[in-house]
């Protein structure tokens, strides 16, 4: 069946059908505009990655600049009987571990586990910081020694003046 | 080969280029955000620094593509 068009032709369209008028675009055109507007938007993203990533090695100058407060802990005549103590560094949400070693040195770790975060505890047996969830164990150079954890404890800088104890920073 | 195919095929390597330095990039975001949470300080400004190299060599290659896509339209 003929149709309408095919026996009297496309009068005044001959050079260019009606739907190229409409769509004008060829695909090549359309992957170059594509292509070019993707290196765009991926450079953008690009430019907030390397912001995010100043962002965070700022925070982290605020961070080690808040944990340099100064705050009492405790006296070393009582350090000295139980060998070890308990305290809150830099905020009270912080639990950390003083300990006297068997040399006299007096040491410091926060006592968040750095495996699983359960508390550590001095153990004078293994002379080290033992976590009895998982059965890790740290000397008391913050070390990890046994178990499952593989990063070291935090540790407390300590100031004694007197018989008086001082946290005065972390490091790590 | 017209200059629209040959920059359509520019556009898809510098496009391949970006990509890889936008998942480095991911990469060493991710690190860090993990050093940051674990007090691991010292690697988070060379990662900062790292991030900002690849952004001036994404940068470079969209000026590039800018360039070519301005001499396309001038001819």
């Amino acid at each position: 069946m003929n149709t309408d068009f095919e026996q009297h032709g496309c009068t005044g369209c001959q050079q260019t059908p009606q739907w190229r008028q409409d769509f004008p675009i060829e695909w090549e055109g359309d992957h170059y505009v594509s292509r070019r507007e993707m290196v765009k938007f991926l450079t953008l993203g690009s430019l907030l990655l390397a912001g995010a990533n100043w962002v965070t090695a700022l925070a982290s100058r605020f961070l080690h600049r808040g944990s340099r407060a100064e705050r009492f802990i405790g006296l070393a005549s009582s350090l000295d009987q139980t060998r070890s103590m308990l305290f809150r560094y830099p905020t009270d949400q912080d639990p950390c571990l003083a300990v006297r070693t068997p040399e006299g040195k007096l040491v410091a770790y926060s006592q968040v586990c750095t495996h699983l975060s359960c508390a550590v505890i001095y153990d004078k047996a293994q002379n080290g910081l033992f976590c009895p969830c998982h059965h890790g164990l740290f000397n008391l150079e913050g070390q990890p020694v046994a178990g499952p954890p593989t990063r070291p404890l935090p540790r407390v800088q300590l100031e004694q003046r007197g018989d008086r104890i001082y946290a005065v920073g972390m490091e790590g | 080969m017209s200059v629209r195919r040959q920059g359509t095929i520019l556009f898809a390597a510098v496009l391949a280029l970006v990509a890889t330095a936008v998942v480095i990039q991911l990469w060493l975001l991710t690190v860090s955000m993990e050093a940051l949470l674990s007090g691991e300080f010292k690697t988070l400004v060379p990662a900062a620094a790292g991030s900002t190299l690849l952004l001036a060599v994404n940068a470079g290659l969209l000026r590039y593509v800018f360039h070519f896509d301005r001499d396309a339209h001038g001819e």
